[in-house]
């Protein structure tokens, strides 16, 4: 076991390079602890200073004094040259995050702008939806009219402002609806509308029964639901109105008319 | 009066201003402790062109390792000789290993630190007072402890070298190196 006493003569020989290496170990790893041979160690390194103070002092030549102090000039320009690649790794850091930031709001806004592209898609799609919804009901409303026992048909015939046309009534009595298809009509323009009307025996007004427009082909159906009773419908005409109808006919100019 | 005076080794401590890179201070540092440290260095190395490099290195790094250094652990100028010693005690076993031997044999084994040309030039008077007692200090070794403190410090020669060196047991050189620096140090102690 090592005494303070010893430790204090390691020190006095590790001050002047002549500890071995076995002993200046030893003393390292007891100096931390022991603040009395800390300052020991300390002392006896300042004792040593003065073996080198001992000398007379010799002037180093001048241009040494030039030298260290340009060597320490380039020091100090590494130094700054260390802290200018420090701002600018720092500027590169920076550059980075933005480029970071601003990719990410682009991300966002591009998501957003696909999102509202979606919802509007949606909304088209629903819509389109609706109508073939709509059109099915109308379909299958037609095909239960043709496809009914009860199906009564009616022609309507060409009259003198267009002898060719022609159209097919089927009548359903029991659920008062009927689906009528038309033949070589002229198409209409663009603010008329063709107008089926019901001639009823118990009304001196003809009531309408819906409008529709005719294309090119000449072809065109029109389903009707709430009919009058069978018994009171007389006949159906067609005349050409101002687009979307209106509560009396017009005109007298029937295109299309037959009695039931 | 001179009893009243400030008998300090050592005038203000200049490496904390050096540490914050005051290059005044560091002029100022050179200029008072150069002169020293190339003495020094000539010792060790028997030199002129090694003791300039080492001293340069010297400053160097005293420049840069300057926040290293902790004044209540001891002086500018004994950090400083830390330093140079260290560095100069590596040059000269370097040297050694290249076989470059040329004035070993020639080293003098006298009890005298020194034997470099006194300088000619004005010392300051902080400096003239310090070197008076150590060199009063040191002269109060027995002539065998300084020769044994001279070959570890200026030689770097350990215990067992010393003892071939002057034929002596290696007990007894260890005990007159530790004579040595206790009396260093009480006299140190003394100074202060």
């Amino acid at each position: 076991m090592i005494g303070h006493e010893q430790y204090e003569s390691i020190a006095a020989l590790d001050a002047i390079g002549a500890a071995t290496p076995a002993e200046a170990n030893s003393l390292v790893a007891h100096l931390p602890s022991c603040p009395d041979c800390r300052r020991a160690r300390d002392e006896y390194g300042e004792a040593a200073s003065m073996i080198g103070r001992d000398l007379d002092p010799v002037a180093p030549p001048p241009q040494l004094r030039d030298r260290i102090f340009a060597a320490v000039e380039n020091d100090n320009v590494v130094d700054a040259r260390d802290r200018f690649n420090s701002s600018r790794w720092w500027m590169a850091a920076a550059v980075v995050f933005l480029a970071l930031w601003g990719w990410r709001e682009l991300s966002i806004r591009v998501t957003r702008e696909k999102i509202h592209s979606s919802e509007a898609e949606i909304r088209r799609l629903t819509g389109q939806n609706q109508i073939l919804s709509a059109r099915n009901e109308k379909l299958s409303a037609e095909m239960a009219s043709l496809a009914s026992r009860d199906t009564r048909t009616i022609a309507l015939t060409g009259q003198q402002v267009s002898p060719s046309a022609s159209a097919k009534v089927f009548l359903e009595p029991q659920q008062r609806r009927a689906v009528v298809f038309f033949y070589n009509l002229p198409a209409n323009a663009a603010d008329k509308s063709y107008q089926l009307w019901i001639l009823r025996g118990d009304q001196p007004k003809p009531q309408s029964a819906g409008v529709f427009d005719v294309t090119q082909s000449g072809a065109a159906s029109i389903s009707i639901e709430n009919l009058p009773l069978a018994t009171e419908i007389k006949g159906l005409a067609v005349t050409l109105e101002p687009k979307g109808g209106v509560a009396q006919p017009t005109n007298t100019n029937f295109f299309v008319a037959g009695s039931t | 009066m001179i009893a009243a005076m400030d008998t300090s080794f050592e005038p203000s401590s200049l490496l904390p201003a050096v540490a914050h890179g005051d290059m005044a201070a560091f002029e100022q540092l050179y200029d008072r402790h150069s002169s020293t440290l190339y003495a020094l260095l000539l010792r060790i190395l028997a030199n002129a062109d090694d003791a300039q490099e080492v001293l340069q290195e010297t400053f160097v790094k005293a420049w840069t390792n300057a926040k290293m250094f902790d004044s209540v652990r001891g002086s500018d100028v004994a950090w400083l000789i830390s330093i140079a010693r260290s560095r100069g005690i590596d040059r000269l076993r370097s040297r050694k290993i290249r076989g470059d031997r040329e004035d070993e044999a020639g080293r003098e084994l006298s009890g005298s630190f020194g034997f470099i040309e006194k300088r000619t030039g004005a010392d300051d008077a902080i400096q003239a007072e310090e070197r008076s007692a150590v060199r009063s200090a040191l002269a109060e070794l027995p002539e065998a402890q300084r020769v044994a403190l001279a070959l570890a410090y200026f030689e770097g020669l350990s215990q067992s070298e010393i003892a071939e060196r002057l034929g002596e047991p290696l007990g007894t050189i260890k005990t007159r190196m530790q004579l040595g620096m206790k009396k260093l140090r009480e006299r140190l102690k003394a100074f202060r």
